[in-house]
């Protein structure tokens, strides 16, 4: 495909972005700027620069119908109530209190259940535990693999803690192997405070570059707090 | 980009969307859809298509949560252009008359050098108000009304009673103007290729 000049790609993305670029125009320029990395950017620049006039149109609530249709939109699986809680409905969704018994299974499986301060099962989306991560020892994360994913060639797994509320924190990569991978990490270390669930995301070789999540969630699962024997 | 602690936070929240974490979406929603639903409502005028307008916006940031990380926007600029996009989409099939609000676009054509509201304090926004201002009262007109109201190029040329042509040249060259002032100001939207 012939690429545009940038004087032309600028003078397109600003009319994609004002608007007035339409129809068939309209079409063929999204899909230019689908495949052409540096025309996206150029449009996001026209974004930012624009943007920024909608701060001057005084907000209008929508009504509450608009949040319960995205929601039904967002969860077609799930036949249950929606709830208000993400960990709750996380915690339904991988089985409850069935997956902290199989993670204690796992775990007396493993060895006397010392001084473990949690344990959490990330299941995929199918709902099956791919995952068992657990506090081994107040100053040691054991994450024990149970299914690895195929075809993730080039690309890395990195293990996030979802704190209470705050953005998500790395604890770092973890092999895509079946077995255990030991993490250094005290319970007092500030990445793991407020721990409510973790999650593991696809990322670039290497892991995210931002610092938080960018690939699709491989699994996830909430924390359960293991009393000593 | 700055660190606008508003801005931060709804940077947060979308990443936790993007794990999945419905409550933070939630909250997002509850932080950001009053305002994108007034953006879409002034495109599309009729409410019952902008809160489809919403609906499909909302869920596709939803969708396209994790790949906001990669836009280098800040979140409010990276939703709104989602939430535009559909309410574009949505008159492409259904407009007939514009409804213009006048005033608005009047007091884009009398503020544009005026100081700082309280909505655009960012310097973003300082930016585009000075180079808003460099424009002359015609192409500043044309483009508020092409932003605010989602007008096409021929319903600008009805509005303001002028051809075609004209309107369109007001478009392009007020948006090439613009471009240089953003750059000169250093910001991101019009740094070269």
């Amino acid at each position: 495909m012939r690429r545009l000049t940038p004087d032309t790609a600028h003078a397109l993305a600003a009319e994609y972005v004002l608007g007035t670029l339409r129809g068939r125009a309209r079409n063929r320029f999204e899909a230019l700027a689908r495949e052409d990395r540096d025309l996206a950017g150029v449009v996001r620049r026209w974004e930012a620069g624009l943007t920024p006039l909608a701060g001057r149109i005084a907000p209008v609530d929508p009504p509450a119908r608009v949040w319960r249709a995205i929601e039904s939109r967002l969860a077609p699986r799930s036949s249950r109530a929606a709830s208000d809680s993400w960990w709750r409905g996380l915690a339904l969704i991988s089985g409850g209190l069935a997956s902290v018994l199989i993670a204690a299974f796992l775990w007396l499986a493993a060895g006397p259940p010392d001084d473990a301060l949690f344990v959490a099962v990330l299941t995929g989306p199918d709902a099956a535990p791919r995952m068992v991560v657990s506090m081994h020892e107040p100053d040691l994360m054991r994450v024990r693999m149970v299914k690895p994913w195929s075809g993730t060639q080039g690309k890395s797994l990195e293990l996030w803690v979802l704190p209470a509320s705050g953005v998500p924190r790395s604890l770092g990569l973890v092999p895509n192997a079946r077995g255990d991978t030991l993490i250094r990490v005290a319970t007092t270390d500030a990445r793991v405070q407020g721990i409510n669930a973790l999650a593991i995301s696809l990322e670039p070789a290497g892991g995210s570059p931002s610092g938080l999540p960018t690939g699709p969630v491989l699994c996830s699962g909430v924390v359960a707090p293991v009393k000593k024997a | 980009m700055s660190v606008d602690p508003a801005q931060a936070r709804l940077a947060g929240l979308l990443a936790r969307s993007a794990l999945g974490d419905r409550g933070a979406f939630a909250e997002l929603y509850r932080a950001a859809g009053a305002k994108l639903f007034a953006v879409s409502l002034r495109i599309v005028r009729e409410r019952p298509l902008a809160e489809e307008a919403l609906q499909d916006g909302f869920v596709n940031i939803w969708n396209h949560a994790s790949d906001y990380a990669q836009a280098k926007s800040a979140p409010m600029t990276w939703m709104t252009a989602i939430v535009r996009n559909r309410s574009l989409d949505i008159i492409r099939r259904t407009r007939e008359e514009p409804d213009i609000d006048e005033e608005l676009t009047a007091n884009l054509a009398d503020e544009a050098a005026s100081p700082a509201r309280e909505a655009q304090d960012r310097a973003e926004a300082h930016s585009l108000q000075r180079c808003l201002g460099e424009l002359d009262a015609e192409q500043r007109q044309t483009i508020a009304l092409a932003f605010f109201h989602g007008l096409s190029h021929s319903e600008l040329a009805e509005h303001l009673r002028r051809p075609l042509g004209t309107v369109k040249t007001h478009v392009r060259r007020g948006l090439l103007k613009l471009k240089d002032c953003l750059m000169r100001a250093g910001v991101a939207a019009s740094e070269g290729r």
